[in-house]
């Protein structure tokens, strides 16, 4: 497929990404000056930087679809951000954010590969290159975490799953249902991608004390599910935080 | 657990040590060090668990006499 034009629902499905990488970009930040070690801070630190360039390619060619520039970088209100309701808020101790954190970028890498387009040739190998060290890390921390915090770790998953599987989109989409795939814009459905993404956790806790929730197919219901922003439900990233990613009070020095 | 950080910038260069990253497993020792030591594009980089280094030391052996 050719640059021009995009099927319909795929502009919300990139746009979904690209939200979701914003904010993870945000959550490493956060994360960087307080992680438990230095080469926690630094690999967040790398990390962030990581999200912020892809956020630029994939909002560049999202404007290239007709969706206006000011209104991805600096004008829109916290409820219309499409990221992944895993990261509407900080998570408050270190397991809970590496579960965050690993889940919300691991789902994010897996839309993204899934995409067949011309527009997003070279740009997604890039990006994986970038993302092999961000799921690296985090399994890396999952495996030391699952022996020394399990209950933790558990909680957090528990926690975070259905808001991820609602951001992967919803069980019915399978491979003859699904619209981006029915679309030729994706080539892997929903249903599969919810799969791959249990499998992977079930098999990285496998022989440990964590348990994985299983993958509930009522979940999301495909009748709430916000198609546009990838959840179920109205909530959103608190104001101040996207205060930040819009650079409000450092307004009067941006480069004209 | 502390791990020593190895790279050369070409092929065939004598390995530099460039210093250390401490981990919970080679897994993450492997993350740290590309992350902290990302600088330059290197040819090799790896790391060595610090208990896994031979130490290289002297022995006192016997003068030959005999009691």
């Amino acid at each position: 497929m050719s640059d021009d034009g995009w099927p319909e629902p795929a502009v919300d499905y990139v746009q979904a990404i690209a939200d979701t990488k914003i904010l993870l970009g945000q959550r490493y930040g956060e994360w960087m000056l307080k992680g438990p070690n230095l080469e926690d801070d630094i690999s967040g630190a790398s990390n962030a930087q990581d999200e912020i360039g892809q956020v630029r390619q994939l909002f560049r060619l999202l404007t290239r679809q007709g969706v206006d520039d000011d209104w991805l970088e600096s004008e829109r209100d916290p409820e219309e951000y499409a990221n992944a309701a895993t990261l509407d808020a900080e998570a408050e101790a270190w397991p809970t954010f590496i579960v965050q954190v690993a889940l919300t970028d691991r789902a994010a890498w897996l839309l993204l590969d899934a995409i067949d387009h011309d527009d997003f040739t070279g740009m997604v190998q890039k990006m994986g290159e970038d993302e092999y060290f961000h799921l690296e890390h985090h399994d890396g921390r999952l495996e030391t975490l699952a022996e020394d915090q399990p209950e933790a770790v558990e909680a957090a998953l528990e926690a975070y799953f259905p808001d991820i599987l609602a951001f992967v989109g919803p069980a019915t989409y399978d491979a003859a249902s699904d619209p981006l795939v029915d679309a030729g814009f994706t080539d892997r459905p929903a249903a599969e991608i919810r799969r791959a993404l249990f499998e992977h956790y079930a098999d990285l806790f496998e022989g440990t004390d964590v348990s994985v929730p299983p993958l509930d197919d009522s979940v999301p219901d495909p009748d709430a599910w916000d198609e546009t922003r990838r959840r179920v439900g109205d909530g959103h990233v608190e104001s101040d935080v996207v205060d930040q990613l819009q650079g409000v009070s450092n307004q009067e020095y941006v480069i004209a | 657990m502390n791990y020593h950080v190895f790279t050369r910038v070409s092929a065939g260069d004598d390995l530099m040590h460039v210093g250390t990253v401490q981990a919970d497993s080679d897994r993450l020792a492997r993350i740290y060090a590309h992350r902290t030591y990302d600088e330059e594009d290197w040819d090799f980089i790896g790391v060595v668990h610090e208990e896994n280094l031979i130490e290289v030391e002297g022995q006192p052996i016997a003068g030959g006499r005999t009691a």
